[in-house]
């Protein structure tokens, strides 16, 4: 870290000495730099006490980088940050912890085999012998108006993922922090628990204590925010204060914000497509409806018609059935009711390999997980679904060569930055990772594309890419099932829209007829 | 049931029990403070082997069981080291590793076994006394076997209620089960984890010399090659049958020893079967045990699997 402190502080301590009082953390001019990506360049940003400051941009904006700087986890290649009007030097979680400074993840860190009084006392400087009556005394009274409404000897597995944000918020909190991270905290949450955590957030706020709420959601940060840091390309393009804020409601508000967000255009355009003529449906859903991996109903009843070369778009909140939705389509999860169709044949509940041998391909949102082997080769992975094949395999025999060169013509083809075919996927950045598993997906030459979240946590140029091949794609007449959190992703890509709310099909828009206000609220399953 | 008094037989049965459930009772304890940890040492057999010879080189040398079995601990407790070294610091694969140490460690006290003593086979001529807890040692039929022991037994025991409390109200319990279930939990949380973790293997080998010691020193008062005969992964099936819980752990330990003791009193009483099958009846009801309860263990999240900072 270079010191800079001097040059930066006789500009900002012109703030007027009742703000400066105030000023918690301040960072200055910080610049971190990952390959091929500037994913802070020259950012500044104060922090003041008891104030919720959200910190407000899309995917990629560099939110996430600027807060591991102030957490510990990444170290910043220039810049300072001064803590309480000293510089300070925090290279790991625990410097962090020790300036005050507490961050609740966006993967959360609690051990799920221990109690919610063990995760929260876990690390803490204590005698040998744990007091943990004495520290559920302290936390009761540290608590005050923050119900968890579970005993504090619960296991933390067994708790819902509210309550395990919760826990994680204790856990900081009980640390005496004084300043809280939190990264995209309401993408794992339910309309109801984000109201809750609002609540909390406020509560602690009334406390003195200082929240940055890292997030991509404009609604939410106007809900709860005094402050508001606008990030766009690893840039800080404008900060709004309490009285900027003011007029909440006011249009002109929103759409200066979403200006500064997106650079003044509109969140991308949907590239002009022709529209979708009135075709027989490619692939049909009658009434289905499918359990989730607990057990309880995920998705109910859904009807859905699709023709050729459309992009549908399914926006909704994560967890709302899309996931189950997807898994259905591809015959990966049974249907306990409706028929799949495709091209008049009836494939529901056929299985994966049937599904794509029928022509329907599946990009999952767990690329590392679910949709590859990441400790197999790049050309493995590219041929996992063809691998029963003629020219892969015959008989029982590999044919190495083929599957070579059909690697090397995919990497050529997608642009994928990979040293050779036969390096480990899990090697690869996310970008070219989802790069190969759309090669491989698109080579099968599919009728039916479901994609869960194409371009979740990937930089704007490979965002960009995705976004083109899957328009080039449609355009060759395959049906796109699009499904995404991101409104921006849905809009700036489908033909037709529709909004997934409690395992239902809540309302379909055409693009043109779509607007981010409506959806948006649909999205957290309010009608207008 | 022939020339030998009954009640004089229940009771050599229970108390030949009891000393044939400490070696394992020992080994698995240390195996529950290694896993819980996050560490899979399947060299827990090697290791035994090791402490065996150890403890009874040295107690040969100075004909002081005591020294034998601090021996027998210090050389669990190098082994231990060099483990968490190879598996902790280098990341090398728990399972290979465990393995080789087994291997290595049987390999390294036949070797050293031949070379000293060529085809004799010397005897201990050292003993711990048998203390005797006064009036329930004059309980009818259990109170000699349970009551008049060596102390090391009683300790033995002592150590199941001590691990028992260290692992669930302790600062380091707490720490090493956060460790073995999500090390980047812990980290972020303020854990020393590879600190922890060489802990928890350093008692894990302590505990397996301490066990082979015991065998040689305490229990036989000599030393064979390959002696230990399997204790070594019967205590790793009894540390996870047990679910890393020292209690379960102890009734798993005395279940086996009952079995082995049982195995040699059906000799004694004559029983008209093949030495052999007897001598099996102890893995046998391993693998029964192993069926019957197969599926239920919950293993710790980070079993086996080595921690590095920045890499989930």
């Amino acid at each position: 870290m270079t010191s800079r402190a001097g040059i930066d502080s006789s500009t900002t301590d012109k703030a007027g000495s009742q703000d400066s009082q105030n000023v918690l953390v301040e960072m200055r001019g910080i610049t971190k730099r990952f390959p091929g990506v500037v994913a802070n360049d020259g950012i500044t940003l104060t922090i003041r006490r008891g104030e919720i400051h959200a910190v407000l941009g899309e995917n990629g904006a560099g939110k996430t980088t600027l807060m591991n700087i102030l957490s510990g986890m990444v170290c910043p290649d220039e810049g300072t940050i001064v803590i309480r009007g000293q510089e300070a030097n925090i290279e790991s979680p625990q410097d962090a912890l020790r300036h005050r400074i507490g961050t609740v993840y966006q993967h959360f860190t609690l051990v799920p085999n221990l109690s919610i009084i063990e995760n929260v006392v876990l690390g803490t400087p204590s005698r040998f012998v744990l007091a943990l009556n004495q520290a559920e005394q302290r936390l009761r009274e540290m608590l005050g108006g923050f119900e968890l409404t579970v005993p504090l000897q619960t296991q933390v597995r067994h708790l819902s993922i509210g309550q395990q944000q919760r826990v994680e918020i204790l856990k900081v909190v009980f640390r005496g922090s004084e300043v809280l991270l939190l990264d995209e905290p309401t993408s794992v949450l339910t309309p109801v628990e984000v109201k809750e955590l609002f609540g909390i957030l406020l509560g602690l706020k009334a406390q003195g204590v200082s929240l940055v709420l890292i997030t991509h959601k404009l609604e939410e940060a106007l809900e709860v925010s005094d402050r508001i840091t606008i990030l766009r390309q690893g840039k800080n393009v404008g900060e709004l204060g309490p009285a900027a804020l003011a007029g909440k409601d006011d249009v002109e508000l929103k759409q200066r914000i979403v200006d500064l967000m997106f650079g003044g255009l509109p969140p991308q355009e949907n590239g002009g497509r022709a529209k979708i003529a009135a075709a027989p449906a490619v692939l049909s859903l009658r009434d289905i409806t499918a359990l989730g991996d607990r057990g309880t109903l995920a998705v109910q009843e859904m009807s859905l018609e699709l023709r050729a070369s459309e992009i549908f778009g399914i926006a909704g909140v994560d967890g709302n059935g899309q996931k189950e939705l997807a898994e259905v389509i591809a015959g990966q999860r049974l249907a306990v009711k409706g028929r799949v169709t495709l091209d008049g044949v009836e494939i529901t509940n056929c299985g994966t390999s049937a599904a794509v041998k029928a022509g329907i391909v599946y990009v999952s949102d767990d690329r590392l997980g679910e949709a590859s082997v990441p400790a197999g080769s790049v050309a493995d992975n590219l041929v996992l679904k063809a691998i029963d094949r003629a020219p892969f395999s015959k008989r029982a025999m590999l044919n190495w060569s083929a599957i070579q060169a059909n690697a090397l013509r995919l990497i050529h083809e997608f642009e994928v930055k990979a040293p050779g075919p036969w390096t480990r996927l899990s090697t690869l950045s996310g970008g070219n990772i989802q790069k190969l598993l759309l090669a491989r997906e698109l080579a099968l030459q599919p009728k039916v594309l479901v994609c869960n979240k194409p371009t979740h946590g990937l930089d704007l140029k490979t965002v960009r890419f995705v976004l083109q091949t899957l328009r080039a794609q449609a355009d060759k007449g395959t049906v796109i099932v699009l499904i995404s959190s991101e409104l921006d992703e849905i809009l700036a890509l489908s033909d037709r829209i529709g909004v997934m709310y409690n395992g239902r099909l809540l309302a379909t828009f055409e693009r043109d007829e779509a607007d981010l206000e409506t959806i948006g609220h649909l999205m957290l399953g309010v009608r207008i | 049931m022939s020339a030998v008094p009954l009640e004089g037989f229940t009771t050599a049965l229970l108390s030949a029990a009891l000393i044939a459930a400490v070696p394992l009772l020992l080994a698995a304890l240390g195996e529950t403070f290694a896993e819980q940890a996050g560490l899979l040492n399947l060299g827990l057999e090697g290791m035994m082997l090791t402490g065996a010879f150890a403890g009874f080189f040295v107690a040969l040398n100075t004909n002081s069981a005591y020294a034998g079995l601090a021996a027998g601990l210090g050389a669990g407790v190098l082994w231990g080291l060099l483990f968490g070294f190879l598996a902790i610091s280098l990341r090398v694969d728990q399972v290979i590793l465990g393995l080789a140490i087994t291997i290595l460690g049987a390999g390294l006290t036949g070797f050293l076994f031949r070379s000293l003593y060529g085809a004799r086979f010397p005897t201990l001529d050292v003993s711990l006394p048998k203390v005797a807890i006064p009036l329930l040692a004059e309980v009818p039929i259990v109170g000699p076997a349970l009551f008049r022991q060596q102390v090391v037994v009683y300790l033995t025991w002592a150590l199941v209620v001590v691990s028992s409390f260290v692992l669930s109200r302790t600062r380091f319990g707490l720490e090493l089960r956060a460790v073995g279930e999500h090390p980047f939990a812990a980290d972020a949380a303020g854990v020393k984890v590879f600190r922890i973790r060489y802990l928890a293997i350093a008692i894990g080998g302590a505990m397996a010399g301490l066990a082979g010691a015991f065998l040689s020193v305490a229990d036989l008062n000599f030393f064979v090659p390959g002696m230990t005969v399997g204790q070594g992964f019967i205590a790793i099936a009894i540390t996870m049958l047990g679910k890393w819980k020292p209690g379960r752990v102890f009734v798993g330990a005395l279940l086996f020893g009952s079995l082995r003791s049982l195995a040699t009193g059906l000799q004694v009483v004559g029983v008209a079967v093949q030495p052999e099958f007897i001598l099996m009846l102890p893995y046998l009801g391993l693998i029964v045990a192993l069926v019957l309860l197969a599926g239920r263990t919950a293993l710790p999240g980070a079993l086996a699997i080595p921690y590095e900072r920045g890499r989930r």
